[in-house]
């Protein structure tokens, strides 16, 4: 376990080391002077006065070698200072936290409402596997995983605000504006959580503790409650922390139609904007966020499976 | 290639090694999958029927759209389907039909080469590392670790933020951690035919690495390998509509079905077929391969089971029984 926990932290270390050069060299890529590139995005002129623009170089230390500037922004990052972005003249680190607590909601949400329809079906369709139910619950769920958010997302804008008017059509300002971003957003992963519970309720009714519990006169409905359900959620569990990791920046597509001011919209407007500090600290965030939650995950696995401990060395 | 004598079936009248004909006597993986495809679920029937259409389609498409996609008719703006649009216009005057084909040439082929990109990689990398072990199992597996978990779009907007958007951006960005979920499959089922006893065999007859590599462990973990390749294909076709929805993808004047229903939005309530229809064909697209993929899955599961000979009577070399849904495809 100590052995497993010093691997996957080194393994980050090193992970986060090579995205924060990526990151350091954006304003570095392409043609172009980064000075000029900087200057550019903060006063929207395109001719330049060319004593500004050497007046910022020198001011943000672009003359020095790049390795020595590397270092200063790498220390600057670790406290949490990523500067100021370009467009707002906002620290970073102030709209790095809102963002994030709302796509943090949003993915919740939509994870929720994914579990709350994905295990009775997969547990339905594993008690009657090749049945008539369990091929409709696998053709839904083959729907489901198949249908792009960014088509759902619209067409439920269509009917449920604009023809009916019960829901707001973005924003984000209580309860009623996450209906439908969640909704949409819940699909994919509602199809996937589906799958995985039936095929690994079907596996664990398999089992010979659940016939030796049946033997014993348990009814059916309770060895589904004490033995099938504990020992079929480990994969739903582990799927549910990778869905939560992807969706905090990924979730892009919904947050920009349903106008929601979450991680993934930042990151987009950002990039359109050519913000640059807004990106790397934004990057820095979603990444670092995304292997943590997943080391997490990993270590939780082993505890509450002591039969594959082994096995993660 | 003298391992190939080792499948003949010891029931065979036997001949001089020298005289035996090795490639007859070997089970053909291809001839094994297409027989075993007789034997098919219904999911998959469905599935195969569907993308055979949509391919169709999408060949013919030169021959076949019934007018030029760029063609405008602005007298003629967000007219419903009729007789000489059969799928109505768009906000320009466009014939709807041929944009979605030809924006479905675009979809489908981005989508192709990064799956066929991540497949061959994440193979013959995942075949690696089981095979091996050692150092490159393990800078391969924290690899794909860590990259497993970074979500498409937002590597995405990384890559496009370093060298702007293009066809090369938008393929990278699909492949950097597309090739992981094959890389896992791969090496659990390398791990697991490595305790095959024609490994063993081939072993002791002095073949080299890398022909028990592509001739014994590749092969024989293909269905597997399949099933799930039909399964991302889904996954990349969504992602390479969800980047050009976002205009980050595919580039005007090209355009592709995340673009169109991008182009769609402001006349979703006065037209809304315009943003209903190519949504609809991703869906469709993506439906038509997760039902081949699963059906797949199945099939192989119930056939592991069954499955003692292989084709013309011979003792098959034994495929790894592992399938992509339990390997956690749903990611």
């Amino acid at each position: 376990m100590l052995i497993f926990l010093i691997r996957r932290t080194l393994v980050l270390v090193i992970t986060l080391l090579i995205v924060s050069v990526l990151a350091f060299l954006i304003p570095y890529a392409g043609e172009g002077d980064p000075a000029r590139k900087i200057l550019r995005a903060r006063v929207n002129d395109p001719a330049l006065d060319q004593s500004q623009v050497d007046a910022l170089t020198k001011e943000l230390g672009l003359d020095r070698p790049i390795y020595e500037q590397y270092f200063e922004w790498l220390g600057n990052t670790m406290t949490g200072d990523f500067g100021f972005s370009y467009t707002s003249r906002v620290p970073v680190s102030e709209m790095v936290a809102p963002a994030l607590s709302v796509s943090i909601s949003l993915a919740l949400a939509a994870l929720l409402l994914a579990l709350v329809f994905a295990l009775p079906l997969g547990i339905v369709a594993a008690t009657r596997r090749g049945g008539k139910i369990d091929n409709v619950i696998t053709f839904l769920s083959q729907s489901a995983v198949s249908a792009p958010e960014y088509w759902v997302g619209p067409v439920l804008v269509l009917i449920f605000a604009k023809h009916l008017g019960w829901l707001p059509s973005g924003g984000w300002s209580g309860l009623a504006y996450i209906v439908m971003p969640a909704l949409a957003l819940s699909l994919r992963p509602m199809g996937y959580f589906t799958q995985v519970t039936r095929a690994a309720m079907t596996e664990v009714l398999a089992a010979p503790y659940i016939t030796a519990a049946r033997s014993r006169g348990l009814s059916f409905p309770k060895t589904l409650a004490r033995h099938g359900m504990r020992n079929s959620m480990l994969p739903v569990m582990t799927l549910f922390s990778f869905w939560f990791a992807g969706l905090l920046g990924g979730s892009v597509v919904i947050e920009v139609i349903f106008n929601i001011p979450g991680m993934g919209r930042l990151l987009y407007t950002s990039v359109l904007n050519n913000d640059v500090p807004v990106i790397q600290g934004g990057m820095m965030w979603i990444l670092t966020l995304a292997v943590v939650i997943n080391t997490i995950t990993d270590l939780l696995y082993g505890v509450l499976n002591p039969a594959i401990r082994v096995t993660h060395g | 290639m003298a391992n190939s004598t080792l499948t003949t079936p010891p029931t065979r009248k036997r001949e001089p090694w020298h005289l035996s004909a090795p490639p007859s006597h070997r089970p053909n993986i291809f001839l094994a999958t297409v027989r075993n495809l007789l034997h098919r679920h219904w999911t998959f029937e469905v599935g195969a029927a569907l993308l055979l259409f949509v391919l169709l389609v999408l060949v013919l498409t030169p021959w076949i759209a019934p007018h030029d996609p760029a063609n405008q008719d602005l007298a003629n703006r967000l007219a419903g389907p009729s007789a000489d649009h059969w799928l109505g216009t768009d906000h320009l005057g466009r014939d709807v039909l041929s944009r979605l084909m030809w924006g479905g040439r675009f979809s489908v082929t981005i989508a192709g080469i990064t799956l066929v990109i991540c497949v061959v990689s994440g193979t013959i990398l995942g075949a690696l590392a089981g095979r091996r072990g050692g150092w490159i199992d393990e800078v391969v597996m924290r690899t794909v670790d860590v990259l497993v978990c970074f979500p498409d779009v937002v590597i995405a907007l990384f890559l496009i933020a370093l060298f702007g958007t293009g066809y090369g951006t938008l393929i990278a960005a699909l492949s950097i951690a597309g090739w992981t979920p094959f890389a896992r499959l791969m090496r659990g089922l390398a791990l697991e035919i490595n305790a095959k006893e024609y490994i063993e065999a081939a072993e002791i007859l002095g073949s080299p690495k890398w022909f028990i590599l592509f001739r014994h462990v590749i092969p024989n973990a293909l269905p597997p390998v399949a099933a799930m390749s039909f399964l991302r294909f889904g996954h990349k076709l969504i992602t390479v509509g969800a980047l050009s929805y976002l205009s980050l993808g595919v580039q005007p004047p090209d355009s592709d079905w995340g673009a169109m229903l991008l182009d769609a939005q402001p006349y979703m309530e006065r037209a809304p077929w315009v943003g209903i229809l190519p949504g609809a064909a991703i869906f469709i697209t993506a439906l038509s391969v997760t039902m081949i993929g699963q059906g797949l899955d199945v099939q192989k599961k119930r056939r592991t089971t069954a499955r003692t000979t292989g084709p013309s009577g011979a003792p098959a070399e034994e495929p790894a029984s592992r399938t992509a849904i339990e390997e956690g495809e749903a990611l």
